[in-house]
């Protein structure tokens, strides 16, 4: 086959000069043949490590234009699983070799590839573990002999910084400034650095005392040296600039001392700075899955990140221009960051939302819970458990809603006697009652009276030829015609006059039922001694009683370890059965309960005691 | 402001509590630092041990300290070669050289001269012809000839003592200004009084409230700065009229031109900073409730920073003009 043939020479023929586009055919060819099932998926990616792994920089650029172009195919069934771990580890050897600040385009292509090829979730991709980069440490001027002015940086140089450190470096004696430095504060600000780089240190004692000392510094620095003068700063850093050649820019800071007057004008500068605060407060403050149990901050510590949040956030509004805007949006985007924190301590879930598979029929719903019997009213007492004592009271004083509310004493409507007697009064001639103070004036005592009428006086419907111009002038007919009938009862539809059922529906209702006097016997409390009797001649046979009393299977075992001795579990479950019953724990229930259980006998005995006790006060 | 407990007496603290600093003068070679108190006392700061890397607060404490008055040091002048001192009416002279070797102990100082007057507030450097104006609470304003040390003429006129002088070098001029509300512009060459500006009466500046006396003057060739009871304000000389009054509350007691802005210290826990237009673009706090002197080391560019000095023993060093980099304390 075409591919044994191609095989069988050395793939790189360093002599040869092979070119690139040679190497991608083959690579093509490889992945066509993948497609046809001649060769298995990896081959392709290890062909393109092996070629990357080859080339010089320049040419593993063409490479890796072909491995953007194809993401499509690597995304693939046939091929994702077999070469993301190739592709993966590919790329990661790349951005070994290439140098973030010269080769940046490239670096960004490659993370935009990897960025393309895996989900979100990838955990490769994740600092799952929150870690920090303790790598990037900043270096400063710790001794006078030590300018970094005139010091290599750890990264790898470029043209354009060497060209810039030679033109200051000669420029400068080192040995002498050329303007007054305030060397403390340039120590204290840039040893900040520090515990932003690490800030775990910030939960040890004697670190967060020194944080917290050349912070309050370096904020009151802030503070008091105010910006204003845009113009000014800025021409300073065109200056900078020019000086230095192209600009270039620098991931990391510049630490000279010299540099540190023109830093501190510079908004940009003090935003990096300010903003630093405020990732290393949220992380502070935040839940963290990864911290460690002792980071924690105590309450001074969390009262000082509060008060200099509110400080920085003033300072970042003063900085100009736009600072008020500036403030806001860096707000905003780390309540965003909150959100991202949890999605990591969820151990970054996946954002992708699984298909639907669309049933045929409806599914089920799932089974309701069964409402306990309690609850429906279908326990032995038939009494409804509304959760509280006093609901359950009330709720149960009468099974039927609608026959408590035709009760007797429901009944307020007043007898027309009692409502019209005033009125009869005041139109007894004799008596020289003003008309204006007649109650009957009164437009509310007038519908009051109608709507009595109606439902006690037939004289309301009786049909009349009478005129009447005002309502008063018509109740005033109506009260003549009461006032002849009073003496007699008047037969009325409606009418009750039954006081004598009023006082049983009154105790009824207004007296706790437990607590009067003309109780049935069984409907008082359950005594420990009645208790002590049913346990006793319950025995073994407690559980059976259990169910009837609806206890729950864990207070049953509750009761088992509690106690070895078969009545004294007995007593246990009678015990709690009171216990939650409560002012419900009555004679009757537990008779009602045993009956149900088929202890008639234990039942009746009870209340034979009952009697035998007479009634409990 | 703690000092060490050890070393401290309650004596030395209550002294220190009730210090205020009233005159500040650089050394020629501008390393150094002279500072004048109310106890009579001039304390030497080195400069470069201060603003070395290697600082530590022993830097910020005097290399000398010694009494050269007996009453308060109002007026500090450097002079190529010496330090000139004065307070209770006499003037000092002290080698620059000898202050700085620290060999003080049995030396009087090199010259001095005494006027019958109460007392002096302010002294003023003409270079043009080596003269020395000085300004007293005599009302008048004596001018002393360094050569000899003797007393070249007497500018009266003011009806009040004197608090400040001015040079303006180019026109041969002395200003001076005084208690009693006037500012007065004299001639050196015929000792005259040129112009005299009641600040006072002109309604822009008054300020009734507080008096009219004037405590701070300084002048830049056309331009004149002055205030105290009156607001600061700003004048062209050669009109004699205010240009622009400044909106700072205290009463100022030093201001002095720098660069394109203007620096005044007075009442008032900060040092302002105004442009000409009569703005106030910021206001630096410091450590003195109230500032009496302020100063700015021209004669170095290593070491050119701006002291303040007040109603505490702390005199205040700025590297950078918007915020106050540490203290030198006595």
């Amino acid at each position: 086959s075409a591919l044994a043939g191609r095989t069988s020479k050395p793939l790189i023929n360093v002599e040869q000069k092979a070119s690139c586009d040679e190497y991608l055919a083959l690579i093509y060819i490889s992945i066509e043949a993948v497609t046809e099932g001649i060769c298995s998926a990896t081959t392709p990616f290890l062909l393109l490590g092996d070629v990357l792994d080859c080339l010089p920089l320049d040419q593993c650029d063409k490479i890796f234009s072909f491995v953007e172009e194809n993401v499509s195919t690597w995304k693939s069934s046939t091929f994702y699983s077999a070469g993301k771990n190739y592709l993966l580890r590919m790329c990661n050897d790349l951005l070994r070799r290439l140098s973030k600040s010269q080769n940046t385009v490239f670096c960004g292509r490659i993370q935009l590839f990897l960025a393309r090829l895996f989900p979100l979730s990838e955990k490769s991709g994740l600092n799952l573990q929150s870690q920090f980069n303790l790598e990037n440490i900043t270096v400063f001027n710790k001794n006078e002999q030590e300018s970094t002015l005139g010091q290599k940086h750890t990264e790898e140089k470029e043209d354009g910084m060497e060209v810039e450190e030679g033109e200051m470096g000669e420029e400068e004696v080192p040995a002498t400034c050329s303007i007054p430095i305030d060397y403390n504060l340039y120590r204290k600000f840039w040893t900040l650095q520090d515990y932003f780089r690490n800030p775990l240190q910030c939960y040890e004692k004697f670190s967060w005392m020194t944080f917290l000392k050349y912070s309050d510094e370096t904020l009151a620095v802030f503070k008091s040296f105010k910006l204003d003068d845009m113009q000014a700063s800025k021409r300073k850093l065109e200056e900078l600039r020019t000086s230095a050649g192209e600009h270039v820019y620098f991931a990391k800071f510049l630490t000279s001392e010299k540099l540190m007057d023109l830093q501190l004008s510079d908004s940009n500068f003090r935003r990096h700075i300010l903003l630093q605060y405020l990732i290393l407060f949220q992380y502070l403050k935040g839940q963290v899955k990864f911290k460690s149990s002792n980071c924690i901050l105590n309450d001074d510590q969390t009262a000082w990140i509060e008060e200099t949040t509110k400080l920085v956030h003033q300072l970042l509004k003063e900085i100009p221009p736009e600072g008020e805007k500036f403030s806001a949006m860096v707000e905003h985007i780390l309540n965003t960051e909150e959100n991202w924190n949890g999605w990591k301590n969820e151990g970054c879930p996946s954002f992708v939302k699984e298909r639907w598979v669309v049933d045929d029929k409806p599914k089920r719903p799932v089974r309701k819970r069964q409402a306990p019997e309690d609850f429906l009213g279908k326990g032995p007492d038939r009494k409804l458990f509304m959760g509280n004592d006093e609901l359950t009271r009330l709720w149960n004083l009468h099974a039927d809603n609608m026959e408590a509310c035709k009760s007797d004493d429901r009944e307020f409507m007043p007898s027309l006697d009692e409502f019209f007697a005033e009125a009869i009064e005041q139109a007894d001639p004799t008596n020289m009652v003003e008309d204006e103070y007649k109650v009957v004036r009164n437009s509310n005592y007038g519908w009051r009276a109608l709507r009595l009428l109606s439902r006690r006086s037939p004289h309301f419907f009786q049909p009349t030829n009478q005129k009447f111009k005002s309502l008063a002038d018509y109740l005033d007919s109506m009260v003549s015609k009461l006032a002849k009938e009073l003496p007699k009862d008047i037969p009325s539809e409606e009418i009750k006059t039954g006081e004598e059922d009023d006082d049983d529906n009154g105790d009824n209702l207004l007296k706790e039922s437990n607590d009067s006097t003309f109780q049935k016997p069984d409907s008082k409390m359950v005594s420990n001694q009645q208790m002590d009797d049913v346990a006793a001649k319950l025995g073994a046979k407690w559980k059976t009683l259990a169910g009837q009393l609806e206890m729950k299977a864990s207070e049953l075992r509750e009761i088992e370890t509690d106690s070895e001795d078969v009545d004294m579990q007995a007593k246990l479950l009678l015990v709690a059965w009171q216990d939650r019953e409560g002012t419900q724990a009555t004679v009757e229930n537990l008779v009602s309960a045993l009956n149900a259980a088929s202890f008639t006998q234990i039942a009746d005995n009870l209340n034979d005691i009952d009697t035998e006790l007479g009634p409990v006060p | 402001m703690a000092r060490c407990v050890e070393t401290a007496s309650p004596i030395l603290m209550h002294h220190l509590l009730h210090m205020s600093v009233f005159s500040q003068s650089f050394s020629p070679c501008g390393k150094f630092l002279a500072a004048g108190n109310n106890y009579g006392e001039i304390a030497l700061f080195s400069l470069s041990a201060a603003l070395g890397p290697d600082a530590n607060e022993l830097s910020q404490k005097p290399i000398l300290t010694f009494t050269a008055h007996e009453g308060p040091v109002f007026s500090l002048l450097s002079t190529d070669s010496h330090l000139l001192s004065a307070g209770n009416g006499e003037i000092s002279a002290w080698s620059w050289a000898e202050l700085i070797k620290k060999c003080l102990c049995a030396l009087p100082p090199s010259l001095r001269s005494s006027l019958e007057i109460p007392e002096i507030n302010a002294m003023a450097l003409n270079p043009a012809d080596n003269s020395l104006a000085v300004g007293g609470g005599d009302n008048n304003v004596h001018i002393m000839d360094l050569e000899n040390g003797a007393f070249k003429s007497v500018l009266q006129g003011h009806t009040d003592y004197i608090h400040c002088l001015s040079v303006r070098e180019r026109a041969s001029e002395v200003l001076s200004g005084g208690e009693d509300g006037a500012v007065r512009i004299w001639d050196t060459r015929t000792s005259q009084c040129v112009h005299c500006v009641e600040v006072y009466k002109y309604e822009t500046c008054a300020r009734p409230q507080h008096g009219k006396w004037i405590s701070c003057l300084t002048t830049d060739s056309d331009w004149m700065l002055c205030g105290g009871g009156p607001s600061l304000s700003l004048w062209h000389l050669r009109s004699m009229s205010p240009t622009s009054v400044f909106p700072l509350s205290g009463c100022q007691r030093q201001a002095t031109f720098y660069q394109d802005m203007i620096l005044t210290v007075g009442e008032g826990q900060c040092v302002s900073h105004c442009l000409m237009g009569g703005e106030v673009k910021a206001q630096i706090p410091c450590t003195p409730h109230s500032i009496n002197t302020l100063a700015i080391n021209t004669n170095s560019t290593e070491h050119r920073v701006l002291t303040v000095g007040g109603s505490s023993d702390h005199i205040d060093v700025f590297t950078n003009l918007s915020y106050k980099a540490f203290s030198l304390r006595f």
